[in-house]
């Protein structure tokens, strides 16, 4: 038992860590952003939110994603440690889709001249926070832990399935909201002195995505451990 | 070029934030669950 707890506390303490890291890679992913990268010229300053916004997109629907096949395989496999997995990687995707969706908004601002528009990978990103908020609201609602882990399962699957639909939203329903300059069959979109403030910042946002996940999962094995011998 | 860099520090401003508060409370969790 004291072993399981201090590995908790191991778990927890290396999240922490990369966490801390991340967050300082962010930091420097914003003064990259600032003074080291051109301004575009059509948008201006503005711009530069992308160097937030696509990142945290990024890590919101790997979050997502892995959610979804840590709970496809936790049916299968009925292991408390995929559970729990999912139930973090829920909870940061949150985090990151909230992000997405302030940051969003704001660039949304200046370059549309509305906050927000009923476009389809707004809408899409929009449905799969509420998703995620449902997933949260459902696992709070449940006491039994097989019968908790076995409906949120089902719950996160959802999520994953809504993944395709997100990425394909730009070409499936022509909107406003731009189409990748990344994540695509052709070669990147853009110069590479912002292409290098891009790639970094998808590189410390996934830092940060491990960072947060680690640090959650370790919280709660130390509180299943707890109730465990609580219960024994 | 358009003048909109309030723009640009308000997003940067409330996605720090989002993240700090987040790790806060992530941090007061853990010392809890270790209580």
């Amino acid at each position: 038992m004291t072993a399981d707890l201090s590995q908790a506390r191991a778990v927890t303490m290396r999240g922490t860590v990369l966490t801390a890291l991340a967050l300082a890679g962010v930091v420097t992913v914003m003064v990259l952003a600032l003074r080291f990268t051109p301004v575009e010229a059509n948008q201006g300053l503005a711009q530069k939110i992308f160097y937030v916004h696509a990142p945290s997109a990024w890590a919101a629907l790997l979050g997502v994603a892995l959610t979804g096949f840590a709970s496809i395989l936790y049916l299968w496999l009925h292991d408390p440690r995929l559970d729990r997995f999912a139930a973090a990687s829920a909870e940061v995707a949150s985090v990151f889709c909230f992000v997405v969706l302030t940051t969003g908004p704001i660039w949304g601002k200046p370059i549309w001249g509305t906050w927000w528009t009923w476009d389809g990978r707004l809408t899409l990103t929009l449905f799969l926070f509420f998703l995620l908020l449902g997933y949260h609201t459902l696992r709070a609602a449940l006491r039994d832990p097989l019968e908790r882990g076995r409906f949120s399962a089902v719950l996160g699957i959802m999520g994953l399935v809504l993944i395709p639909f997100i990425h394909l939203s730009v070409y499936l329903w022509r909107g406003l909201h731009p189409q990748p300059v990344l994540m695509k069959p052709s070669s990147p979109s853009m110069p590479p002195e912002m292409l290098r403030t891009l790639l970094t910042s998808f590189a410390v946002f996934t830092v940060l995505y491990v960072g947060f996940v680690t640090l959650r999962y370790g919280i709660q094995l130390a509180r299943d451990l707890r109730e465990a011998a609580d219960a024994g | 070029m358009p003048d909109n860099g309030q723009y640009l520090t308000a997003a940067y401003i409330v996605a720090g934030l989002i993240y700090v508060v987040y790790t806060v409370s992530l941090l007061v969790r853990a010392a809890r669950a270790r209580e």
